[in-house]
């Protein structure tokens, strides 16, 4: 068995265990009600969402600097991973903003943000499928993740420097005691399932590099025939 | 406790059944993925 199904056993059953005891065992939060709950899905998913994104930066650096297939492929997988928590982050946080604000979207600095970071990572992964050769597939899409980066402290830091419908960052310290065991497990859960993820996706993009590393260069195009009509 | 949001779990079980679907479906698309490699 790979290691990284073991890290993924490990998050599932972390990830049940948080939820579980966030929805029956938390209390309900004090102005919010069990609507509060959500919490415990949405802060993770946050969480992983933004570190998965601080890893596809050092992948883009380490991909220019090294010009390596390896590194191409991890910043693959942690764009396409970041990405899918990224677009579940802003479902779960629709849910949460309709019974506590009365809206599913507002044009908010932390949401605005937030979905920039979703079309812009959304754009690295366009770029790489049209582009075809290898180094420079590597290049651009390492550039345009270093680009894309650039927003995700703005993302982490949208609450503190705008004046924002979005509640402040969530830790241990800003949360109920009786809420810090339920988040602190779901986001282990989180944390795991989403380092299965990378790995797992980095496998299947490794090897798709590889093979097409290893293919054969095309032949040269054969000059056009030109047939003459026979008189 | 006044003003606390009523109800509203109908939310609750949407995040979650959202949550748990996304992560189940890219767990089966990277199995199908891998597979294939």
């Amino acid at each position: 068995m790979k290691w990284e199904y073991a890290v993924g056993l490990l998050g599932l059953a972390l990830l049940i265990a948080g939820h579980g005891m966030g929805l029956f065992m938390a209390p309900p939060e004090a102005m919010m009600g069990d609507v509060g709950r959500i919490l415990y899905a949405h802060v993770p998913t946050a969480w992983i969402a933004l570190l998965t994104y601080v890893i596809a930066f050092i992948t883009a650096v380490g991909a220019l600097w090294t010009g390596r297939i390896a590194w191409d492929a991890a910043v693959e997988s942690t764009v396409e991973v970041g990405l899918v928590l990224n677009t579940l982050l802003m479902f779960q946080g629709a849910m949460w903003a309709k019974p506590t604000w009365g809206v599913f979207w507002d044009w908010d600095p932390r949401l605005t943000t937030t979905a920039v970071m979703a079309v812009s990572f959304l754009g690295v992964l366009i770029l790489r499928s049209l582009i075809t050769q290898p180094p420079k597939r590597l290049m651009a899409s390492a550039v345009a993740t270093i680009v894309a980066s650039v927003n995700v402290p703005i993302v982490y830091k949208s609450v503190q420097w705008w004046n924002s419908l979005h509640q402040p960052m969530s830790s241990p310290e800003t949360v109920d005691s009786t809420m810090v065991l339920p988040l602190r497990v779901a986001a282990f859960g989180m944390l795991f399932i989403g380092s299965y993820f990378l790995v797992a996706r980095w496998r299947i993009a490794l090897a798709r590099l590889e093979r097409e590393q290893d293919a054969p260069d095309l032949p040269e195009t054969p000059e056009a025939i030109h047939l003459e009509a026979s008189p | 406790m006044t003003g606390m949001v009523q109800g509203g779990w109908e939310y609750v079980i949407i995040v979650y059944v959202a949550t748990w679907l996304t992560l189940g479906s890219y767990f089966v698309s990277l199995i199908l993925r891998g597979r294939g490699k």
